[in-house]
């Protein structure tokens, strides 16, 4: 309940700025702001692993046209 | 001279569309100036468009819809056929959802993000889906959550969960619900094992509960701005297509989806059939062709090699995914496959019963190919012989169609099972039947079978 509170003291759905014409809806808003660091993690180990898989991958086809 | 506003086009402040002399113009706003400006000068407009994924248009120097408030007027390319999400088969969808999300990635990229993501802003263009609505993008303000999150996950991810893993029918929930299928319903209808995944727990069970949990709760807007971080959308954008990506459907096991495997025609029949309405498709100049009951589109494809803009229609999902997936492998830029219930149509949905158009709404079609259905319209579905004439003559001027007897065992087959009550359905009725509409350009019997073979053309009223 705590938590709900911080994150609703926090929550602005202030859209002056844009020009949305349809409803967030106030549950997917807030949602999203709720998950953002997980998604940010996720997202962030994600595109790291890739990066190393990626280089890996470079390394080893150089070594074999070697 | 003024145009005809389209009668879907109205939820949207940003602009408007029109039609005028059968064309179609699509109005901007001046409040909607920025935003514009934006997609284009940022170059996100240029390499969406070229790499096939938004809609073509030019600026048109004065406008001709002779309306107030228009910064700019557009002409867009013309898509031959409107379709709707409950008329595409699951690729359909997928395909549309991946291409939603890949725009928005690239709009991140070039300062701006979608604003809508609804499913009827897709159609498909030369076989692909493409966006339609140049006006769906806004700048990106970087803290700012997606406004059209919980219309994604309505519009595409809860259908494509719900067809994917449990019915592949759920599509035509689009019918009842014009912005997409209620979360809740989502949530109690997936088996209990998605909630182990953590994409389909947050987008589709926690998203529910949140909606519900926060329905009335009214937000103290003058609060300190929330923070959702670039790298936090592009994470959720991310987390989107994964899930997407690996949602899977395998079109086999339904009715039809055998059927040219099955014993209706022997082998040479069955190519007679085949080089018999290629010949009769020649007789006819038509750019756009309408076939009904196509199984997985073999005839379809004739027309559409010949230039017609084909639209393949089938009651069975499986029947159009096979159509729709041979066609992609293909390049086949003619054809469209679609699921439609020829015994209930597309019908007029949303405000006021204009916003979707019904399938009639749509035509008429040069052509219309109706092989191997009468017998199912009308023994099946006890539609009479006129009728049936009827609602064919309403769809296109002219008509290739197959006449299959009581004596077929395809017949045979309906009728084992019930009471002939069909006295009426001869050949002779048939001709008779038909006759009163169409004039009847050649016949011809498909080769070690009874089927009959007719091109006509309507009469005009």
């Amino acid at each position: 309940m705590m938590c709900t509170l911080i994150v609703l003291c926090l929550m602005v759905l202030s859209t002056s700025k844009s020009y949305a014409y349809i409803d967030p809806g106030t549950g997917s808003y807030l949602l999203q702001m709720i998950a953002a660091g997980v998604l940010a993690g996720s997202f962030f180990v994600k595109t790291f692993w890739r990066r190393i898989k990626q280089g890996y991958q470079r390394l080893l086809s150089k070594r074999q046209t070697k | 001279m003024s145009g005809e506003r389209v009668s879907s086009s109205f939820r949207d402040p940003s602009g408007s569309l029109f039609t005028l002399d059968g064309a179609i113009y699509r109005q901007v706003n001046e409040e909607y100036k920025a935003h514009y400006d934006q997609l284009i000068e940022s170059g996100l407009y240029r390499e969406l468009a070229e790499a096939g994924l938004m809609v073509a248009h030019e600026e048109v120097a004065a406008s001709p819809l002779g309306v107030q408030g228009a910064y700019k007027v557009l002409k867009p390319e013309m898509i031959p056929f409107i379709s709707y999400p409950y008329e595409w088969c699951f690729s359909q969808l997928k395909d549309a959802a991946l291409a939603t999300l890949e725009i928005q990635k690239k709009a991140l990229d070039h300062g701006m993000i979608l604003k809508d993501a609804s499913a009827y802003n897709i159609q498909f263009l030369r076989g692909r889906p493409v966006l339609i609505d140049t006006l769906s993008f806004e700048t990106y303000v970087e803290g700012h959550p997606w406004i059209a999150y919980k219309q994604f996950c309505q519009h595409f991810l809860a259908p494509l969960a719900m067809m994917s893993l449990k019915d592949v029918r759920f599509n035509q929930l689009f019918r009842i619900y014009i912005d997409g299928v209620p979360l809740d319903m989502a949530s109690s209808v997936l088996p209990y094992r998605t909630r182990f995944s953590f994409s389909m727990l947050l987008h589709i069970h926690l998203h529910a509960k949140s909606q519900k949990r926060y329905e009335d709760v009214i937000i103290d807007k003058q609060k300190t701005p929330s923070k959702m971080s670039k790298q936090s959308m592009l994470g959720l954008i991310d987390s989107l297509e994964s899930v997407i990506k690996g949602l899977k459907w395998s079109a086999k096991g339904t009715e039809w989806v055998d059927y040219y495997q099955d014993d209706s025609y022997t082998a040479e029949g069955l190519q007679h059939k085949l080089r018999l309405v290629n010949q009769l498709l020649d007789m006819v100049d038509c750019k756009t062709v309408w076939d009904l009951g196509a199984n997985t589109g073999v005839y379809s494809r004739i027309a559409s090699e010949k230039g017609a803009t084909t639209v393949s229609f089938d009651i069975d999902p499986a029947c159009v995914e096979l159509n729709y997936l041979e066609a992609v492998k293909n390049g086949d830029s003619g054809m469209l496959p679609l699921i439609l219930d020829l015994t209930n149509p597309s019908p007029r949905i949303g405000w006021a019963n204009e916003e979707r158009m019904s399938v009639m709404d749509r035509g008429p079609a040069d052509l219309v190919i109706a092989l191997a259905l009468v017998h199912h319209l009308a023994i099946s579905n006890n539609v009479p012989l006129g009728r049936i004439a009827e609602f064919l003559a309403g769809m296109g001027s002219h008509l290739i169609i197959e006449f299959v007897p009581k004596t077929d065992p395809k017949v045979q087959k309906l009728l084992a099972t019930r009471e002939d009550v069909f006295p009426h359905y001869t050949q002779e009725a048939f001709e008779a039947d038909f006759g009163t509409l169409f004039e009847i350009l050649r016949s011809e019997q498909v080769r070690d079978s009874e089927r009959i073979i007719y091109l006509m053309r309507r009469i005009s009223q």
